[in-house]
């Protein structure tokens, strides 16, 4: 596994972050895990959460709507904690559309309180190499860091035993 | 209304003031001159960049010295790191959901990671 990011820099604040991560797998399973219900519902979301597809079309333009629902008692704690619902309904859509090579996943963000609607954009490369697969994942960071900043601290005990459950994978 | 960082810093020409004044305090005229910028509308946005936390301020004789603080910048990049922690932990996910898959198909031996 291979890990790397672009520091935000003083010149370019809403700098895109890109994490990159080597499978051994084939692109084709990859690419299974974005765009199939049973394949997204698989591992979206953070530990102590589950999702529930309702609509994916594995399409340029296709739709993805799904609720993401505090399942576990310390997620859904956490939840209650942050005065936020135990589950929330997401939409988005795939603008970009190319199979086993690009993908990008637009969401729209609009459940933040006295935060108007706005859309973020996760862009996916895919590449073969060997028996490996590298995918590439580009983030443009939510716009509003207080949300993400507390979102990041309710989940924290998560992810300190996803790292302790995953570490060594890749 | 105080804008948070990102705000405060999506606009190009704030970024350009913050840009102009990496290597120390300046009084407004070279800010100007540094950063391409127009002398109408600097103050403003030199206001909202000392709103936010991002600029210091403080009298020179006539003139007013501005210099950048370290503070904003430290938390966007705090920010940044739990932000990528996040996806970090949902892309270890995403490779024990593909482990899990290929170990359901035994189309591969599942061999353990290092």
């Amino acid at each position: 596994m291979s890990t790397m990011s672009t520091p935000v820099a003083a010149d370019a604040p809403q700098a895109k972050m890109v994490i990159e991560r080597t499978y051994r797998a084939r692109v084709e399973e990859l690419w299974e895990l974005w765009t199939t219900k049973a394949g997204f519902e698989s591992w979206w979301g953070p530990e102590g959460f589950r999702v529930e597809v309702h609509a994916l079309e594995p399409r340029a333009g296709g739709a993805l709507e799904y609720d993401m629902i505090a399942d576990a008692a310390d997620a859904i704690a956490a939840m209650k904690r942050l005065g936020q619902p135990v589950s929330h309904g997401t939409r988005g859509r795939f603008a970009e559309f190319k199979p086993f090579e690009r993908l990008t996943l637009v969401h729209v963000i609009d459940f933040i309180p006295g935060v108007g609607p706005y859309e973020s954009t996760i862009e996916v490369d895919f590449h073969a190499s060997g028996d490996h697969a590298r995918m590439v994942v580009t983030l443009h960071p939510h716009r509003d860091p207080h949300w993400t900043k507390m979102s990041a601290e309710g989940f924290r005990s998560q992810l300190t035993k996803l790292d302790k459950r995953f570490g060594g994978l890749g | 209304m105080q804008m948070n960082p990102f705000e405060a810093l999506a606009d190009p020409t704030r970024r350009r003031i913050v840009e102009a004044l990496r290597c120390g305090e300046r009084p407004v005229g070279e800010i100007v001159d540094r950063a391409g910028v127009r002398q109408s509308g600097v103050s403003r946005h030199l206001r909202i960049l000392h709103e936010s936390g991002f600029v210091s301020v403080r009298p020179d004789g006539q003139r007013r010295l501005y210099a950048l603080r370290p503070e904003p910048f430290r938390e966007l990049d705090a920010w940044l790191a739990g932000y990528r922690r996040l996806w970090e932990a949902r892309l270890d996910r995403f490779g024990a959901a593909l482990e899990e898959r290929r170990g359901d198909r035994g189309a591969t031996k599942k061999e353990p990671r290092k």
